[in-house]
Parts: C-alpha cells; sequence; structure tokens
C-alpha cells in the first residue's frame, strides 16, 4: 500500500465531511458566478450593470421588483407639455431578472454579480496581503525573538487595543490617496486594491500573532534541533521544516478573514469610505438602499424595495456561511487531533 | 494574594502604557498627514494668507512650538482628563485682519462624556442581553448537540452575524419604530432627568404646554430597546457556539458523572457544575470584543440616531480633511481608555470566578469570525 501525504489524507477527510464538502461546492459556485456571471447575464439580457433604464423605475423613484420587462430605452420620452410619457408602442423590452438597483434604474442581478466580484477580491487581497505581513513579522517575532520580538509584541497589542474598524475608516479617508486610483479594467475596479490593501495591512496583527505564538513551541522541537545540527540554515529551517506546520491553521484563519472582510467592506461602504458609489459591491449596494453614516435612510412607504435588501444580504450570508463552514471542516481535516 | 495584587498592578502598567502608545501613536499621524491647521483660524475658506498671517495662526493654535514641546504639552494634558478646547469654532472667523480678542474653541470634555453615557448604556446593556439570550439557548443546544433544534438553533443565530448591524438596525426601526410604533423611533434619553431649565420671572407659557423632558428609567429603556436588540442578535452566534462548545464538552467530564451519581437534578448538574466553566470562556470573549463592540456602536449609533462617543469618532477621525488634533487626542484618550478599562474589568471578574487566575499568563483565543462586523 502506498503512503499517504498529510495533504492527501487532509483531502479525504475533507470529503467524507458532508457539510464541510458542500459547503466548498457552494463556494466554488458563489466564485464561479461572481467571476464569470456579470458577463454571462450581460450577453443573455442584452444590457449591463451600468447603463441607466428611466423607464426601470416609476414616478416615485421606486425601482421595478424583480422580474420586470422594462422597454429597452435608455433615454425618456418627454411629451409636448415637459412630462416624460410612457414610451411609444412597439419599443422592445429587457428583462430584469431581480428588479433595479434604485432610482437610476440599473439591473440589480448584474450588479449584485459584479459587486460580488469585487467584494471577494477585496476579501482575498486583503486576506492575502495579512497572511503575507503576518509570516514576514511573525516569524521573525517568533523565531529570532529577543527585542524584535518584545517590540513587535507591544506593538501589536497596543494597535489591538482601538477599534479596527476606526483605523480603518481614518486610514482610508486620510492615507488612500495613493492607493484609491489602483484599478485594471472592469476586472478590478478602482479603489478595490486600495481598500484590500488597508483591510490587509490593519488585520495582519492576527496572523503575525498566530504564527509567533506556534513558532515559539515547534522551534525547540527536535527535528528543529536535528536540522540545525546538520547546518542548516535559519531560511532553511523556517521555510523546509517550520512553515508546512504553519499551514493548516494559516489556510483555517485565511478562511475566517475573506469572510471578515466582506465584512468590513460593508462597513466602510456604509461609513462612506469604501469604494466609489458608483463600483458595485455588496456593501455599496447595500448602502445605496440604506443610506450611509453621514444620510441614514428610514423607512419610506414609497420606495419599499425589500429585494434591494435581500439579495445582497442573501448573498454574504451564502458566502461567509459557506467560508465558515469550510474554515471549519479544514481544520477538522487536516488537524484531527486538535479539539474542537 | 500578593500574586494577584501584583498581576493587577502589571495590569494596570500595561494599559497606562497602551494609553500613551496610541496617544502618541495619534500625535505622530496627525504630524505626518500633510494638513494646514490654519483653516481653524481664517475660516475663509481659499483665501490667500500673508507668511504673518499664517505665523500668527500657529501662534494662536500652539503648533509653532517644538514638536516635542508640544508632545509633551498636549498628550499630559490628555492623560490628566484635560481635554481643552477644539479648534473648530475659534478664530477669526471672517475678520481676517482683526486685532480684537480672539473667540475661543468649543469645549470637548461635555460633549465626549455626554457621547460616552449613551455609548456606555448601548454596550452594557445590549452585552446584558446578549447574556440573557445566550446563555440558556447555548446551554440547550449543547447539551443536546447533533439534534434539530441544536442544528436549528445554530443556524438562525448564524444569520445574525451576516447581516450588517446597519442594515438590522434599520429594518427593526422601520418596523417598529415607524410602521407599528412600538417603541419610539429614535434619539437618545438621559437615565437621569435632566432638571427643567430656569425660567425667568414674567414669562408665561399658554395653557396647555406641557414640559415635559425626555429622561429618567422608563424612557431610556425604551429608547434604546431597539439598539439593544440588534446589539443583542450580532453577538448571538458567537457566544452560542461558544457556550455549545463549553457545555458540551464539560458534560464528559469525571466530576460531572460524580454530581449525576450522587443524583442531582439536570437543571442543578447544569448551573452547579457545567455553567461556571462556561463562564470563564465568555468572560474570555468579552474581554476581546470590547474594541468589536465600539465598532458595532458606530453603526448602531447610526441608525437610531444616537449622539454617542462611536460615531463622535468617526466624525473625529474622519469628517474633516483637517484633522482637529486637540479632539482627535481626546477622542483616541477615551476610546483607548474604554477599552483598556473594560479588559481590567474582565480581568477583575475573571479573579472572582476562577480561583486559578493570576498564576499564569491570561489565556487569550482567536480572534472569531463576528470581529468582522465592526
Amino acid at each position: 500500500m502506498n503512503a499517504r501525504g498529510p495533504w492527501r489524507l487532509g483531502w479525504r477527510r475533507l470529503r467524507r465531511d458532508r457539510w464541510s464538502f458542500a459547503a466548498l461546492i457552494l463556494l466554488g459556485l458563489i466564485v464561479l458566478a461572481c467571476a464569470f456571471g456579470g458577463a454571462i447575464a450581460t450577453d443573455l439580457l442584452h444590457h449591463n450593470g451600468v447603463d441607466l433604464y428611466p423607464y426601470a423605475s416609476n414616478g416615485n423613484l421606486r425601482a421595478v421588483g424583480p422580474w420586470t420587462h422594462v422597454p429597452d430605452v435608455t433615454h425618456e420620452f418627454i411629451d409636448s407639455t415637459g412630462y416624460i410619457k410612457a414610451p411609444p408602442h412597439g419599443v422592445k423590452t429587457t428583462l430584469f431578472v431581480f428588479g433595479a438597483d434604485g432610482p437610476l434604474g440599473r439591473d440589480e442581478l448584474i450588479r449584485l454579480l459584479d459587486g460580488g466580484r469585487a467584494s471577494l477580491e477585496i476579501g482575498i487581497f486583503a486576506a492575502a496581503f495579512a497572511l503575507a505581513i503576518g509570516l514576514v513579522l511573525g516569524s521573525v517575532a517568533g523565531y529570532f525573538g529577543g527585542v524584535v520580538d518584545a517590540v513587535i509584541g507591544r506593538f501589536t497589542e497596543t494597535i489591538m487595543a482601538f477599534p479596527l474598524m476606526l483605523f480603518l475608516v481614518f486610514a482610508s479617508v486620510h492615507l488612500s490617496s495613493a492607493v484609491r486610483s489602483i484599478g485594471w479594467g472592469w476586472e478590478v475596479p478602482s479603489g478595490a486594491i486600495g481598500e484590500a490593501i488597508l483591510i490587509g495591512a490593519f488585520t495582519s496583527f492576527y496572523p503575525t500573532r498566530l504564527v509567533r505564538v506556534q513558532l515559539l513551541t515547534l522551534k525547540h522541537a527536535d527535528f528543529v534541533e536535528a536540522a540545525e545540527m546538520v547546518g542548516a540554515s535559519h531560511a532553511r529551517v523556517l521555510r523546509k521544516h517550520l512553515m508546512p506546520h504553519l499551514v493548516p491553521s494559516l489556510i483555517v484563519w485565511a478562511a475566517i478573514a475573506v469572510a471578515t472582510n466582506i465584512l468590513l467592506e460593508v462597513g466602510l461602504s456604509f461609513i462612506g469610505v469604501g469604494v466609489q458609489p458608483s463600483v458595485p459591491t455588496w456593501g455599496s449596494l447595500l448602502a445605496t438602499t440604506w443610506g450611509t453614516f453621514y444620510a441614514p435612510q428610514v423607512f419610506n412607504s414609497q420606495a419599499y424595495t425589500p429585494w434591494q435588501t435581500i439579495f445582497p444580504t442573501v448573498a454574504i450570508l451564502l458566502t461567509v456561511i459557506a467560508l465558515n463552514q469550510v474554515s471549519e471542516g479544514v481544520r477538522r481535516a487536516l488537524e484531527p487531533w486538535a479539539r474542537s | 494574594m500578593t500574586r494577584l495584587l501584583s498581576f493587577f498592578v502589571r495590569r494596570i502598567v500595561a494599559g497606562v502604557f497602551t494609553v500613551i502608545a496610541m496617544l502618541t501613536i495619534a500625535f505622530v499621524m496627525f504630524w505626518a498627514i500633510p494638513s494646514e491647521p490654519t483653516v481653524f483660524v481664517y475660516t475663509n475658506a481659499g483665501q490667500h494668507l500673508t507668511n504673518y498671517q499664517i505665523r500668527l495662526a500657529h501662534h494662536y493654535l500652539g503648533i509653532d512650538k517644538p514638536k516635542i514641546d508640544q508632545y509633551f504639552h498636549d498628550v499630559g494634558h490628555v492623560l490628566r482628563f484635560d481635554f481643552g478646547r477644539e479648534w473648530e469654532g475659534g478664530g477669526f472667523g471672517n475678520r481676517i485682519d482683526s486685532t480684537g480678542k480672539l473667540a475661543p474653541g468649543l469645549p470637548i470634555a461635555p460633549e465626549l462624556y455626554s457621547g460616552l453615557r449613551v455609548t456606555l448604556s448601548l454596550i452594557l446593556g445590549g452585552a446584558f442581553f446578549v447574556l440573557l439570550f445566550a446563555v440558556p439557548l447555548g446551554t440547550f443546544a449543547g447539551s443536546r448537540i447533533g439534534s434539530l433544534s441544536d442544528r436549528t438553533i445554530s443556524l438562525v443565530a448564524l444569520i445574525g452575524v451576516c447581516m450588517h448591524p446597519m442594515v438590522l438596525g434599520l429594518i427593526l426601526r422601520s418596523t417598529f419604530g415607524h410602521h407599528l410604533h412600538w417603541t419610539p423611533q429614535s434619539g437618545y434619553c438621559p437615565l437621569i432627568k435632566p432638571h427643567l431649565p430656569h425660567v425667568p420671572v414674567g414669562i408665561t407659557f399658554p395653557a396647555g404646554t406641557s414640559f415635559h423632558l425626555c429622561g429618567g428609567i422608563i424612557d431610556w429603556a425604551s429608547h434604546l430597546a431597539l439598539p439593544w436588540l440588534t446589539f443583542a442578535l450580532l453577538f448571538l452566534a458567537l457566544y452560542i457556539r461558544m457556550i455549545r462548545a463549553s457545555v458540551a464538552d464539560t458534560l464528559h467530564e469525571d466530576y460531572v458523572r460524580t454530581a449525576r451519581a450522587k443524583g442531582a437534578s439536570e437543571f442543578r448538574v447544569l448551573r452547579r457544575h457545567v455553567l461556571p466553566n462556561a463562564s470563564l470562556r465568555i468572560l474570555t470573549m468579552i474581554g476581546m470584543e470590547i474594541s468589536t463592540a465600539i465598532g458595532v456602536s458606530i453603526y448602531l449609533e447610526t441608525a437610531f440616531g444616537l449622539p454617542g462617543l462611536a460615531s463622535q469618532a468617526v466624525q473625529a477621525l474622519a469628517g474633516n480633511s483637517t484633522l482637529d488634533l486637540p479632539l482627535v487626542l481626546a477622542v483616541v484618550m477615551l476610546i483607548t481608555l474604554f477599552v483598556v478599562v473594560g479588559n481590567l474589568v474582565v480581568d477583575l471578574l475573571y479573579a472572582f470566578v476562577d480561583p486559578r487566575a493570576g498564576r499564569g499568563p491570561v489565556h487569550r483565543g482567536t480572534k472569531s469570525a463576528a470581529g468582522g462586523v465592526i
């Protein structure tokens, strides 16, 4: 019988864990839908998420509901007295599957899918950035110890005593002008990378602590001493002998961090310091409906559009639950000996 | 006892260090960001200022001294709770070359202290409701792991995590405040009823004028009922899951079996033998989540129109393109102190609950998923 590596064994355990494997598949579907769904829907429905359809909202600026056929015109017809009139007969209609996003009359479905891409990008980039910082700082602090460790530890503890959200709000307003404009076409909307860098920088303290604590116990292990004895350099010990032990806990952390970052993005949009409101993200979709820190919207029966809350919220809910369950499953699969 | 005492002395020293370090970071950040505080003195935006006018403004704001002097002066005064006055609201106004007396800025302390009372009411009351719901539900789920009711509780609680506090708060406010009129729609009422303002002799009011000032415990609680409920729903999932895990672990311990063997009722087993163990984890979690709670209260204060410290902090740190240094330092001081004192109180409670406290490093777990809501 062939020897199986820990990764193969872990994968087998993960596949046997029904709920976690289902969550993994759901997560894959969400990622695929967000990556390609917007483009496919644009192709099928013959309109995109940026075009403004004046007939997709009524005289009270109430957006049309889900599954509505909207006149396929991007300009209004004005009658002789200057009022907006109904479009003439024979104008083609186009289908708004999830309704419109507000007074401007953009397609909610396509904005939801495009917004999901931006939200996931922010979540994943930020987690990756935080991991990169955390690995470097944590390794230095945990492996070499001494004064550097004390300084990093004190600094981390100080920063963590202050609410993360206030740091992010402050940094978004005063520091982000440099990173705001980074973007790459429609795939990576401008502002997303800047926000990801800020979130990553201020959440990097958790992986730093995670790496440091594990290295503190691992660095006295016999296999490290053995490697040092045969002449391995510090870099080699860290890379070849210590890193593989960190990977499981970092994967677990990263999955939860992506979920957390998606929620942080929503929060930043609500304070009005996230990406530009015209760029769809799940946060900016919700903020379009409910207003921001400076102008919260309350109940307005004239423009009551529950689906604009329900669709982004369900999208966030499914993603966060799936990420949490995957993280739990990975932990159980790779570290079955650890207590729950 | 001496060990416990030295433990607390160390914690207090560490707390003071944290506050000073945060103030230093705030001071350095202020000077690292390019800003021109002269706008607080010459409120006419965009006008051309002469060199003399700029230096006069800097002298007036007290920023013409060496930075190190300013640091000790500003941080020293804030540490003594002497917050002084904002830069905002002072200055020449539109009278550019006025030689008259300059108007002083707005005093900081009264406004921040009233905000602190609001945020404290919100967070303490919310935490009470979290425990009120989470302890029974978590114990129930933990003693029936894997059952349908366990799964239902966990799933329903998880929904609270994924709803953003602002959305949840505005939905509750729209439903119960605006639509059903069960609760007041927004605003805050102080717990202690304020005195009627002094009415000058000779002024009469038309008959039927009521002088009802909002205040007292009933007004206070009814205005905060929805914010508390929202707060509780947000943090419920976390605490239910933790109590559930702790109860499920503890139920297999030998001393629980012993208690059952002695004929203790199931309720007594849970209350006397299982829950005290869970309370340690709850305390640890509360300590970690204090700064998260401040982040959440930004949204709750926004959604329910409460004039609290958290939203004041957002305005001070992000409201203007030019930062108001005295206000920023005061806000940073109060918020860091809030977290530090909260952690100290948790440690104190820990020492009461757990006789082993203070013998080793305080155990701190990893940050939870709901940390992101903040």
